[in-house]
């Protein structure tokens, strides 16, 4: 704890160390959680950091299934309780939870209190005691446990096939040790004899392990008795003195065999820790280089794999929080199917479930969530070896680094990824600015002097001949038809960003309907048009530029598709709390089934005609919409098109004095 | 009084300050077949200069200039100035238009716009110019069947006399005052209803809405009483 949080009361308690570390020592024991809790409490009245450690000898890598599980969980009840956990290996656990709080600057330990009876102690040595012995200014604590009930005796333990070829072995290597003693006999002492079988059985110690080296040890004192002591091929000794001999050689066989066995077990653990470690940061070197996500899963699987010697799936969810597998894997989809089961259920609650755990154990795979700083990242299956050997628990918590480490660059991954999809977003409505004020511009302005320049020689009708006056009315009237479709663009590429703001106002109907009428009054030239709008209509709220829009899509919408002569029709009425405004012509009218499409973008019934690119329909419906109203199209009894759009008469009308 | 040349001795001197080439071109091409003098800035620096050694009759001036904002322009030249201005706009944002009506444009046209909107509005800024010297107002308004007795208080259309209460003739008096020129929603609030009200617009909406009823054949299809979207109104004249 490097800062130690601001307390008001400090002058009434007692004054702490400032820094203050706990260690707690985890073991299988069932009260091994309430230790981790006692640990968590002290923690908490301190204010201080604290650490779980388990230390794992070379005896404890033969617990039972059961005692594996609770050390598990309770490892995860640490971690889960904020503290940093760590397991150890070594031969003597007082030595290495004393050399390690020492490291670590502890300055409490607490572990729970012995339950078996004491005369154990004498044989096996007392954890505590020697904690206490060996810790120094460190204080210990042991706690009570509340649970009266002794740990249960008969620990199940794992058992391994016997390997019965060891023991042939060992028969062959006292039979040669012997055969080599009786070539040696004639000419050295006895003494000698057993040093040759001392080599044999350190031989098998550190080939065949601990059974086939007691095997050794016995088989060579009864060789050594037979073959070299008098009376020879005889067990029974001439002289007394013979059993001491027998019996020391026994005792210094077994000694040495059991040593060699256990720097061999160091040996290897030291080597397995250290591939493990060398794994670990292979994997985090190989993350570091590459961006993708599938690349990282890939990364993950073949490191994870290595190391476990187990098979790998990886599932992360996709875009619909789905879950995709990401290994490279070939399963029955039967199988998978219950298998995504699991997995699901993993990544929904965040905790590890399948095979070897109490949720769902009948599970063929162990499934981890991958959880990174800002949530889950997916599930991380693992189908075990052939052997189905159960993880010990260094190496549960070791593959629950390898999972961490993925996350956290699955997490880096994703984040990279959509850093990259903003910064892409930023660009494309940067692009599309810069393109709508290019359009505004550069087109208008032309734009502008051929209208001014067209209507200039229109102006002189009685000095141009009919063919170049012809010629000219539709020059200009191609550039007003411009205008307007570079005014729909705008207006749409408008709406689309978001830029319009909707700023109605309670005005007379009649109103836009004039504006937009004189506006287009060119084009509805050859098309008679006689609004009917009732004069008891009601002031509407609109935005009336945005609705001089709209009627005006629809009425160039009519001309377009409708002969010159056609008549073109709009009203206006009331109906419930809406508006309804409709134009009706006389044309082709809507194919059946198109009534909806052709309000999409760009969509048009004959895409080769002249008329509009398909924005026009679109527009209105984004308008309406904006005003909280519909827009509907329909074929017109006795022929052509009826284009209906309501507005809401929300809110209250404003009130005007009368005069006088 | 449309053809230059009747009321003044000379052709009214016309300034443009445009820096789009082509639609100098095309001005030019249709102002001096008309009658009138053009000269040409393409900068605002360049046009205010021009302004104070040429003292032109009328500035067309357009809004999006390079070197200076064209609100700019405007307040500068309105200190020293009231020559009218008309002001160019490309930008379809009706708050730029009543900016700059604001800050004293006497009109506006949008771009795209057509020649005769384009020598309407210079007909009739030149005509306001002239008679805020002269001070030539007659006793009767008449355009089209619309005709306005002004010594008596009294409106016809056609021979039909029309009963307007004393708000609506408040508003068709302004519109007069300003005939041919668009006058804000604004300048109609406060000068009609008075300045608690310039927000009101929906006052204006109701008014000008009963006044179309009584003045035009078709409401939907206004002839004299246009309405500017977003501006205000224009009492059209031609």
């Amino acid at each position: 704890m490097d800062v130690e949080p601001f307390d008001q009361d400090k002058s009434t308690k007692p004054i702490r160390p400032p820094d203050e570390r706990i260690l707690v020592c985890i073991s299988p024991s069932p009260d091994s959680p309430r230790v981790v809790h006692a640990a968590k409490r002290m923690a908490d009245d301190l204010h201080a950091q604290w650490m779980a450690i388990y230390v794992e000898t070379p005896r404890r890598f033969r617990l039972s299934e059961a005692d594996r599980n609770r050390l598990i969980q309770t490892m995860r009840l640490a971690e889960h309780l904020g503290a940093e956990t760590t397991s150890l290996s070594g031969r003597r656990v007082a030595e290495e939870i004393s050399a390690y709080a020492r490291k670590r600057n502890v300055s409490r330990i607490i572990l729970g209190k012995p339950t078996h009876p004491r005369w154990r102690d004498f044989f096996f040595g007392s954890i505590v005691d020697d904690l206490v012995r060996l810790s120094g200014t460190i204080d210990v604590y042991a706690t009570s446990s509340e649970i009266d009930t002794p740990h249960p005796a008969v620990t199940q333990r794992l058992q391994k096939p016997i390997q019965w070829k060891h023991y042939g072995f060992s028969l062959l290597i006292v039979t040669l040790c012997t055969i080599l003693a009786g070539l040696m006999f004639p000419y050295f002492d006895l003494a000698n004899l057993i040093m040759v079988y001392l080599v044999g059985n350190v031989v098998v110690a550190t080939r065949y392990g601990r059974g086939p080296s007691v095997f050794a040890a016995i088989l060579s004192v009864l060789a050594f008795d037979y073959f070299f002591v008098s009376p020879h091929f005889n067990f029974a000794p001439d002289d007394a003195g013979y059993i001491v001999t027998f019996v020391v050689m026994l005792l210094v066989t077994l000694t040495i065999s059991n040593m060699t066995i256990r720097i061999k077990e160091q040996a290897e653990t030291a080597r397995e820790r250290e591939r493990r470690t060398t794994s670990l940061y292979e994997m985090s070197r190989e993350f570091a280089t590459n961006s993708s996500v599938d690349e990282l899963a890939q990364i993950a699987s073949r490191h994870i794999e290595d190391v476990f010697g187990c098979q790998v799936v990886i599932l992360l969810p996709d875009a619909n929080d789905e879950l995709q597998l990401h290994g490279i894997e070939q399963t029955s989809s039967e199988t998978m199917l219950q298998e995504l089961g699991v997995a699901r259920w993993v990544y929904d609650h965040g905790q590890a479930a399948g095979w070897g755990t109490q949720t769902m154990s009948d599970s063929e795979r162990l499934y981890l969530p991958l959880l990174a700083s800002e949530g889950k990242m997916g599930v991380l299956g693992v189908l075990p070896s052939q052997l189905r050997q159960p993880f010990k628990p260094d190496q549960l918590h070791l593959l629950e680094t390898f999972t961490n480490q993925t996350a956290l660059a699955i997490e880096r991954a994703r984040l990279t990824e959509e850093m990259g999809k903003t910064q892409l977003q930023i660009e494309a409505e940067r692009m599309r600015s810069s393109l709508l004020s290019s359009v505004s511009h550069d087109i208008r302005t032309p734009l502008a002097s051929i209208v001014g320049a067209t209507t200039g020689l229109l102006r002189q009708k009685e000095t141009l001949d009919a063919h170049t006056f012809e010629l000219a009315q539709i020059a200009h009237q191609e550039s007003e038809r411009l205008s307007r479709w570079v005014r729909n663009l705008l207006q749409l590429t408008r709406l689309e960003s978001g830029n319009v703001q909707v700023e109605k106002e309670w005005q007379p109907l009649e109103e836009v309907v004039g504006t937009t009428l004189l506006r287009l009054e060119e084009m509805l030239a050859n098309h008679p048009l006689n609004p009917e709008l009732p004069d008891e209509l009601p002031l509407v709220p609109i935005d009336s530029d945005l609705i001089e829009h709209v009627l005006g899509n629809l009425l160039e919408n009519a001309v377009n598709y409708t002969p010159n002569g056609s008549p073109i029709d709009l009203s206006a009425w009331i109906e419930g709390q809406d508006v309804i405004v409709e134009i009706a012509d006389r044309g082709p009218g809507i194919p059946q089934g198109e009534e909806e499409r052709i309000f999409d973008k760009f969509y048009r019934i004959h895409p080769t005609d002249a008329g509009g690119v398909g924005l026009g329909l679109t527009i209105c419906r984004a308008i309406i919409k904006a005003h909280g109203g519909r827009i509907w199209a329909a074929n017109r009894p006795g022929g052509g098109s009826v284009f209906r759009f309501t507005l809401p008469l929300e809110g209250e009308p404003p009130q005007v004095e009368s005069e006088g | 009084m449309s053809s230059p040349g009747e009321e003044k001795p000379k052709s009214p001197l016309i300034l443009v300050i445009e820096d789009d080439s082509q639609i100098r071109r095309f001005l030019r091409a249709i102002l001096t077949h008309e009658g009138y003098y053009l000269i040409e800035a393409t900068s605002a620096q360049e046009g205010i200069v021009q302004v104070g050694l040429r003292h032109p009759d009328l500035i067309i001036l357009d809004l999006g200039l390079p070197d200076k904002d064209g609100m700019e322009v405007m307040r500068v030249l309105r200190e020293w100035t009231s020559t009218p201005i008309i002001v160019l706009t490309a930008r379809s944002q009706e708050k730029d238009k009543v900016a700059a009506l604001d800050v004293g444009a006497d009109d506006y046209l949008t771009k795209p716009f057509g020649t005769n909107e384009l020598l309407a509005r210079l007909r009739v800024a030149l005509r306001h110019a002239l008679r805020a010297v002269q001070g030539s107002d007659e006793p009767v308004f008449r355009v089209g069947d619309l005709r306005v007795d002004l010594a008596y208080r009294k409106v016809f259309v056609g021979e039909k006399e029309v009963h307007l209460t004393p708000i609506e003739y408040q508003l068709l008096l302004m519109l007069i005052q300003n005939a041919g020129k668009v006058v804000t929603q604004r300048q109609l609030l406060h000068d009609v209803w008075g300045p608690d009200y310039v927000d009101e617009s929906h006052y204006l909406r109701i008014y000008m809405s009963q006044l179309r009823h009584k003045l035009e054949i078709d409401p939907t299809r206004p002839r004299y009483l246009i309405t500017e979207p977003g501006v205000g109104y224009r009492l059209k004249i031609e």
